[in-house]
């Protein structure tokens, strides 16, 4: 019977790591907070989660829930948030959430803030800080009413501290018969990668449209990634020229990441892909067009030619 | 089979710097229209009906879209800032009035980038929803949609029911470009005027202010000064 | 006269400002170095509706007047570099549309002026001789009736688009006793048995717009490809040539325009003796003689384009914008080139580039001096 609802994304009965950092929104929320799971299978999955500090892990698992369809979950959570009468059901920002609660805020009649950077305390509440136009500009929005929904910039958040003592597991019972029935999951493309995921990786290495091939892109980005132990994201262009898939897209419309060092190869920095990247501790940009934008917010730039300086700064970090 | 395209008029994004941008059709949205028109052009739509709320300047943008190809245009006159949980308030109306199969819609206005109004109107209308949109076909007679999505996973499919709400991503089409016969046959379609649901939005943006800037760092000459950097003033190898 | 737009001229001139700014920037340097035409670039011009500016709406065009016309062709100019593309573009509109237009039988026109306006077909006209030029009429090239068909034998030279046409107006004498009046035209498809259309002539300039020679041997061309009657050619010849004479050279205006932008813009960034070199009275005489010669060749355009809309005899109005244009064009692209000093010389620069395209403009479509004699002819000299 918390307050607060957060939402904890699965992929099948695998946590995806990055929806834990809206548990540091709800924290700073200030008020208890339960943790809601849904699918098929999830007895281990829940058992992990109870030493996040919250009230309770809840949980919704049926084999109806085993793909996350919009239209059952949303119908699911809207009904816990009802049943336990929490005034903020939050997530981190991921397809997964973005595709849900917007329709599940409708549901509840509740106002919606997207991408949440930081809360500023007001008379009557929270203020949200959120990006806008591809992150050139900060807005600070209030809601009205009871109760509000919202997803949390996951690079924004730190990863919470687990240890706290354990909490009670809460099972929902799922009434499958009465779940929306108008959508059919058909399939899912399954990549299998030794790369750690572009989202959580302490390293990242982009490319851009000069890689030109997708061999090259694959030698030089995906070699540079793997000396470093890093993942591979892509820019929109790389990603529309068939260079690399789009889930490696990287920037207003892809992932949003901030890892500890991400080199960016033959990327020139439009200001979409930017946004994704800015909150990197270091950057490093190697483009052979010295005024290029990306040199603009680099840590250390190297103006070169990629298909040249690339293989070099592979071979000089196995040397090392 | 009728769709419903409803799109927003935004700042252009590709502006360049310090240039007042002007306005134009959001992308996402125009990715809508373009694959609306391709699925009449292929004989799989009857009409496509635009849609759009602000005031009389966003005529500008509406004629766009008729230039496009859209046979005609609903303009739901509201000037009010609205957030997400209004326009898909105000869409459910003109929704409910004009009974498409389909509303086709881009995934997030690259103005305010909240991704909520499409799967709000999904919600509100109890419609399927599939978002992030990079492939439709139409399966069984017309009664259901095929849909790729492009998921933080990558690619996945689902099959909906219709009618439902689709937003478009990126990778869906590449919008044709405004023609000269599409601009004169535009200037020929109407333009039909309306009033909104008078919901009031919940949300409301009190400021703005510019993002902590990040500083351009040093140029380095060579692979090994990088190297030597990111391992002693970095730490980060 | 009046040349306010209406809001309906206004959106569409603005549409193809943005559409020239948008889709047809890529680089040129190497197009022209190796004489290489843009057929993208093309498709996307008759894609947007430039090819069918002035043919009517059912066969796919806008239906605008002369005015309108001329002047989106003059945005056309501002914001595309490639004049060879223009010249192909002129070739194709003013001496193969606009004939089919007023001379083709329904039949003719439902044939090919779709394809011609959507880009599909290429078009461009067979006139000049290795040993007729500005003495247009004295063709050498002969068409003799045998059945249904016309056998066509001879050779034409300097043909616009001719290594990439899919038809052409041909020209020929089916009575060389009449003289002039015993020229008619035949449109000639590629496929044509006995057409030769393979042989490329190198240009100084225009590089990008391919120009051919084409030998008819016993060219068999079909009786209903012949446009209008028998010995109507010279006629219609004269009447496309007004046209073109005074279209042609729309485009350059706006490349005038541009040039001018690209000047003013220099002198006042560059610096020498630490003034800006527009402060030089030698420089800013050279720019404000170009912004004279644009906004005449301009207004001469425009008159050329009202009249045309307004009545027939336009002979005057063409040939004098033509010379006025073409004379200007060449004169602005030599202040440019001495504005920029060593840097307007150099390829980099773009502006040796416009000079050699200009050059030509005072010998296709009548030579600046057949201008002045149709001019001279006109006042009763």
């Amino acid at each position: 019977m918390s307050a607060t609802l957060v939402l904890i994304e699965l992929d099948r009965q695998q946590l995806k790591r990055p929806s834990l950092h809206a548990i540091t929104l709800a924290q700073q929320l200030g008020e208890s907070y339960d943790l809601l799971v849904l699918g098929s299978g999830l007895s281990e999955v829940a058992a992990s989660l109870t030493g996040y500090g919250a009230a309770a892990v809840i949980v919704a698992d049926d084999p109806a829930l085993a793909e996350p369809l919009a239209d059952r979950y949303a119908q699911v959570i809207a009904q816990v948030v009802e049943k336990q009468g929490a005034t903020t059901l939050l997530a981190s920002s991921s397809t997964f959430s973005k595709d849900i609660l917007p329709r599940i805020a409708a549901l509840l009649d509740a106002p919606m803030v997207t991408d949440v950077l930081a809360l500023e305390k007001i008379a009557s509440g929270f203020a949200y800080q959120r990006p806008v136009s591809a992150g050139s500009m900060l807005a600070t929005v209030t809601v009205a009413g009871p109760r509000r929904v919202l997803t949390a910039r996951a690079t924004a958040f730190a990863m919470p501290e687990q240890g706290a003592p354990p909490c009670p597991i809460e099972s929902i019972p799922v009434d499958a018969g009465s779940l929306p029935n108008g959508t059919q999951f058909v399939s899912r493309e399954v990549r299998v990668s030794d790369r750690p995921d572009l989202a959580e990786a302490r390293v990242v290495v982009a490319g851009g449209r000069p890689l030109k091939d997708r061999e090259s892109f694959d030698r030089l980005v995906g070699g540079l990634a793997d000396a470093l132990g890093g993942a591979i994201g892509a820019t929109r262009a790389a990603v529309d020229t068939g260079l690399a898939p789009n889930d490696y897209q990287i920037g207003q419309t892809g992932k949003v990441i901030a890892p500890e060092l991400y080199i960016a190869v033959g990327v020139s920095g439009a200001i979409q892909h930017l946004a994704g990247i800015k909150d990197s501790r270091i950057i490093v940009a190697i483009n052979k067009d010295a005024d290029a934008p990306i040199f603009q917010v680099a840590t250390y730039g190297l103006v070169g030619d990629l298909h040249q300086l690339v293989p070099e700064l592979i071979a000089a970090l196995k040397r090392a | 089979m009728k769709i419903l395209v409803p799109f927003k008029s935004v700042p252009d994004p590709y502006a360049s710097a310090g240039v007042a941008a002007k306005s134009v059709v959001n992308p996402f949205d125009e990715i809508a229209i373009e694959e609306a028109l391709r699925i009449r052009e292929r004989g799989e739509a009857t009409e496509v009906v635009g849609l759009t709320i602000g005031p009389a300047a966003v005529d500008e943008q509406v004629r766009v879209a008729l230039a496009m190809g859209v046979d005609r245009a609903i303009r739901v006159d509201d000037s009010r800032a609205l957030d997400s949980y209004a326009v898909a308030r105000i869409l459910r109306a003109v929704v409910e009035k004009e009974a498409p199969e389909v509303v086709l819609m881009g995934k997030q206005a690259v103005d305010d980038d909240s991704n909520q109004a499409g799967q709000m109107l999904a919600g509100l209308l109890g419609w399927p929803q599939a978002t992030f949109v990079s492939k439709i076909d139409f399966l069984e007679n017309k009664s259901r949609a095929q849909c790729a999505r492009e998921t933080d996973g990558g690619i996945e499919v689902i099959n909906i029911s219709l009618p439902a709400v689709i937003t478009a991503d990126l990778r869906l089409n590449e919008p044709r470009y405004v023609s000269l016969p599409g601009l004169m046959k535009a200037r020929k379609k109407p333009i039909d005027v309306m009033p909104g649901d008078a919901v009031t939005p919940r949300t409301t943006t009190v400021s703005t202010s510019n993002p902590p800037r990040r500083s351009a760092g040093t140029r380095v000459a060579s692979v090994e000064e990088l190297v030597t950097k990111l391992r002693q003033e970095a730490k980060v190898l | 006269m009046d040349f306010a737009w209406s809001d309906q001229q206004r959106e569409l001139l603005d549409a193809v400002d943005r559409f020239a700014k948008e889709q047809l920037q890529y680089d040129l340097i190497e197009n022209d170095r190796n004489a290489v035409f843009n057929h993208d670039a093309w498709m996307k011009c008759a894609g947007f509706g430039i090819h069918g500016l002035p043919v009517s709406e059912e066969y796919g065009g806008l239906a605008q007047d002369p005015l309108t016309t001329v002047a989106a062709l003059e945005r056309l100019g501002y914001g595309c570099k490639d004049n060879g593309l223009l010249f192909s573009i002129n070739a194709h509109m003013w001496t193969a549309i606009i004939p089919l237009v007023y001379n083709g039988t329904d039949a003719q026109k439902k044939k090919w002026l779709p394809g011609l306006v959507d880009g599909s077909l290429i078009g461009g006209n067979a006139m000049s001789e290795p040993n007729s030029g500005s003495d247009a009429f004295s063709l050498a090239t002969t068409a003799v009736k045998k059945g249904a068909k016309y056998i066509l034998n001879g050779s034409k030279i300097f043909v616009t688009n001719g290594p990439i046409a899919d038809l052409l107006l041909v020209f020929a004498a089916t009575d060389k006793s009449q003289g002039a009046q015993g020229i008619s035209a035949f449109v000639v498809e590629k496929d044509s048995p006995g057409l030769d259309l393979s042989h490329k002539i190198e240009k100084m300039g225009i590089r990008t717009s391919p120009m051919g020679e084409v030998f008819f041997e016993d060219c068999e061309v079909p009786e209903e490809n012949r446009l209008g009657k028998e010995g109507a050619g010279s006629w219609m010849f004269t009447r496309s040539m007004t046209w073109e004479r005074g279209s042609i050279l729309a485009a350059h205006v706006g490349t005038m325009q541009r040039l001018l932008e690209t000047c003013i813009r220099y002198a006042n960034e560059r610096k020498q003796g630490g003034q800006s070199i527009g402060k030089f009275q030698q420089v800013a005489t050279k720019i404000v003689e170009m912004k004279m010669m644009i906004e005449s060749s301009r207004h001469m355009l425009y008159q050329f384009g009202w009249a045309a809309g307004h009545r027939k005899a336009v002979y005057a109005e063409a040939a004098m914008a033509k010379l006025q244009i073409s004379e200007s064009w060449v004169k602005c692209c030599e202040h440019a080139i001495q504005i920029h000093g060593g840097y307007g010389y150099m390829v980099e620069y773009e502006m040796e580039r416009e000079l050699r395209d200009s050059l030509g403009s005072k010998l296709y479509s009548g030579t600046s001096e057949v201008q002045k004699n149709i001019v001279a002819s006109l006042l009763g000299l």
